[in-house]
């Protein structure tokens, strides 16, 4: 038993974070959220290996896992990254590898090189799906291999303008290329990393109220030095700190396969969502009617949390799912059922 | 990461388990699932002879190093153990406060001295403690206590005098820990000590106190010249703070694994009991439990990454400022989730003139959670403070 993760992991982790702190400022997302999607940036982000982390190695990628990436896409949350890297890695990647066969041999290469984008839209909705090269689109449970040319997609304006959503509509012909577990996993993976990057959000607004609140002064005195205000910040700041454990711990269990994967995401989206809505809430709250406008750039944070919690199954489903495990005595609830 | 335990791990489970099923028999049977908080002040003498009990298999004390008379147990051997415990309803510990709180500040602390005198009857578990540090006047001000210490040359020992309050267990209990003034004229948390007193002695009287519960667990402490040798102060004059603040760290280490796995239990009686009485098919009753689900989980996850010495990741010293306020807030919300599962059940008492049930003692207590040990406002005041580093308070 050992949580904690390793001295690599942790200096990769470092250094896509300053990468990404420093390319990705509050500036050029507001940039792109006006120009749409940037192939400079996404050149950036293939030149660092970044699109191949979880590609296998004998595909051309680094061969690492959903445990490897977590903390990476922490950081892709805390600069509100407007680009599908954490799909890629976290979904795509991973559902290619489990289909196999012809269809991973020959994408997976061209995701890991960069000459790829290849998506995967649930319940008829797909992220980019205009800058995919392939799509790889769930109908009734199954998931099928759709060329985008011959796929009908209508862009909708979304209320975080850096996330494109697309309806999509395909050729009913299009032949499955595999069920419903994929699918799921494919959810499954798709929350977690909505989750892990909803841990990076929130602390980028709770390091950016902390910061208004120690220099903005009223009656005399920073506003952060009033109980009001830190007891606000300090109830966001245990939520984040108590909601990473059960990300990391979700992450390590869809590496490992571990049977109630599952159940586990569930508890690291609505631990890391929740967390995330409520830094939304009181840090905006913090910074009084500055918070409350487009100039000041803890929206664009809000707004990616807020998009992110109602991705890749909402409060609702999560919820259920715990529930349901809890009383459908498929959990053992004694109490050394608890790893 | 490797969130397996190992096969040495699992055979120490079986080890602990079994010997669980073969002494929580006969006398111990009755004290199953007792005595844990809201219900600690029930079967007391049975509750000293399973401490007893426990000590003779060497369950007593199992995360001492081996010099001290513990086990030397690992960190995963020691969630086994807690979590096995539990599972099989171990009664709740008489000795904790002196196995996680004396014995941990003494082996840190305290002299060889000390530690020969105190140790050995903490790990027979026939030596019970209590904690002496709140006061009339310092409660969440803990550095402001007026009990004084003063050396008495001739008769070579120090003379304690003033009034400590809400000490757990003070009447059960063989020693007490006391933190006391040794400089008449300091304030805050300069000129204080750190003693161990014998409750068993003239100069001292123990008053219990009705809690809401109609039940009383906690006590006044009167001191009135009570006396400890020259040798029974840990660290120098002047050191208590350091002693006392030290003492508390330890309140958050592996015993909190113990704390989650009753937590659990609860948790457990909750869900059998919505299942029984239908509310497990209101909505809004099953998303409350699945979040007191989530809200365990993530204590517990949280407690394995402290204690595999994670230091990096995240931005807070974690555990130390978080804990107490996350599983208090939890607990409080959990004794609530209790009372509505039960429904109007709930309003009816177990017995004249005031018998509870097991919930809804856990109810009564768990208002007390956000309490002691550090009010839930205190820890937010930390938490900002110096874990996020906003602005401090003026103080007066
Ligand atoms: C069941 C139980 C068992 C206990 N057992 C022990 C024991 O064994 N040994 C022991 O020594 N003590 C024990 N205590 C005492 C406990 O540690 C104190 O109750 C606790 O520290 C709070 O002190 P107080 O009760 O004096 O509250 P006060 O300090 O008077 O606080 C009253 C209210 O004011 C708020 N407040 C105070 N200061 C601030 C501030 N700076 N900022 C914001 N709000 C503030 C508090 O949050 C609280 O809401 C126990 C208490 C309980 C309830």
């Amino acid at each position: 038993m050992h949580f904690d993760f390793t001295e690599d992991q942790r200096l990769f982790r470092d250094s896509v974070r300053n990468f990404l702190r420093s390319e990705i400022t509050s500036e050029r997302v507001r940039g792109l959220w006006e120009s749409g999607p940037d192939t400079a940036l996404w050149s950036q982000l293939v030149e660092l290996g970044l699109t191949g982390v979880t590609v296998p190695e004998e595909h051309g990628g680094l061969g690492m896992d959903e445990l490897d990436f977590v903390l990476l896409a922490e950081q892709c949350g805390y600069v509100a990254l407007p680009e599908p890297l954490v799909h890629t890695a976290l979904v795509a990647v991973p559902t290619l590898k489990e289909i196999g066969g012809g269809l991973a041999a020959t994408w997976l290469p061209r995701v890991a090189a960069g000459d790829a984008l290849v998506l995967v839209g649930l319940a008829g909705w797909v992220e980019d799906g205009d800058r995919a090269q392939l799509l790889l689109l769930e109908r009734g449970g199954e998931l099928h291999a759709v060329d985008p040319d011959a796929a009908e997609l209508r862009a909708n304006a979304s209320v975080d303008p850096s996330r494109r959503l697309f309806t999509v509509r395909f050729n009913s012909a299009a032949e499955a290329i595999a069920g419903t577990a994929v699918v799921g996993a494919a959810r499954d993976r798709g929350a977690l990393g909505a989750a892990a990057q909803s841990l990076g959000l929130a602390q980028r607004m709770v390091d950016m109220a902390v910061a208004y609140t120690g220099e903005r002064k009223q009656f005399g005195k920073p506003v952060g030095s009033f109980q009001a205000v830190k007891h606000h910040m300090a109830n966001v700041a245990v939520r984040l700190e108590y909601a990473r454990a059960p990300v990391y711990r979700a992450a390590w269990s869809l590496a490992n396969g571990h049977p109630r994967a599952a159940l586990h995401v569930s508890q690291a989206k609505l631990a890391a969502c929740e967390a995330a809505a409520l830094a939304a809430k009181n840090c905006i709250q913090a910074h009084g009617a500055m918070g409350y406008t487009w100039e000041v750039d803890l929206h664009i944070y809000m707004k990616k949390a807020w998009a992110l919690a109602g991705a890749w199954g909402d409060t609702g489903f999560h919820k259920q799912r715990v529930s349901d495990a809890l009383f459908e005595d498929k959990l053992p609830i004694g109490a050394g059922a608890t790893f | 990461m490797e969130l397996r335990f190992s096969i040495e791990d699992e055979r120490f489970r079986e080890e602990i388990a079994d010997w669980l099923a073969d002494n929580l028999t006969g006398e111990f049977a009755a004290i199953r699932f007792r005595g844990g908080p809201g219900d600690e002040h029930m079967f007391p003498e049975e509750r000293k002879a399973w401490e007893r009990r426990l000590a003779e298999g060497g369950w007593t004390c199992i995360g001492w190093p081996e010099a001290y008379g513990g086990r030397g147990a690992s960190i995963e051997q020691q969630v086994i153990f807690h979590e096995e415990y539990a599972r099989a309803g171990g009664p709740g510990r008489m000795g904790h406060i002196g196995e996680t709180l004396t014995g941990p500040t003494l082996i840190a602390f305290g002299s060889d001295e000390q530690r020969e005198r105190f140790l050995p009857g903490i790990r027979a578990g026939e030596e019970l403690w209590c904690q002496g540090y709140s006061e009339p006047s310092a409660g969440s001000d803990l550095a402001n206590v007026k009990t004084r210490a003063e050396f008495d040359e001739t008769s070579q020992q120090w003379r304690i005098t003033g009034q400590k309050v809400w000490t757990s267990l003070a009447h059960e209990s063989d020693y007490c820990f006391v933190i006391a003034r040794t400089e008449p004229d300091s304030a805050g948390h300069r000129g204080l000590g750190f003693f161990l007193l014998a409750m068993d002695q003239p100069g001292i009287t123990v008053r219990p106190i009705e809690q809401m519960t109609g039940t009383s667990e906690f006590n006044e402490v009167f001191f009135d010249e009570a006396v400890c040798g020259a040798g029974d102060i840990v660290g120098a004059p002047g050191d208590g703070w350091k002693v006392a603040m030290g003492l508390l760290g330890f309140e958050r280490g592996v015993s909190t694994l113990g704390q989650q796995m009753l937590f659990q239990n609860e948790l457990d009686e909750i869900v059998r009991e919505a299942k029984r009485n239908g509310a497990a098919r209101d909505p809004m009753i099953r998303q409350r439990i699945a979040d007191a689900h989530i809200g365990l989980k993530i204590m517990r996850y949280n407690s394995m990454r402290t204690l595999s010495g994670n230091a990096d990741d995240g931005s807070l010293q974690p555990e130390a400022m978080i804990y107490k306020l996350y599983w208090s807030t939890w607990h409080r919300n959990l004794g609530k989730l209790a009372m509505d599962v039960l429904g109007p059940e709930a309003e009816i008492c177990a017995g004249a003139p005031y018998e509870l049930n097991r919930l809804q003692s856990l109810f009564l207590f768990s208002r007390a959670d956000t309490i002691y040990g550090g009010t839930n406002q205190v820890q937010r005041n930390i938490i900002a403070e110096r874990a996020l580093n906003m602005p401090r308070e003026p103080r007066g």
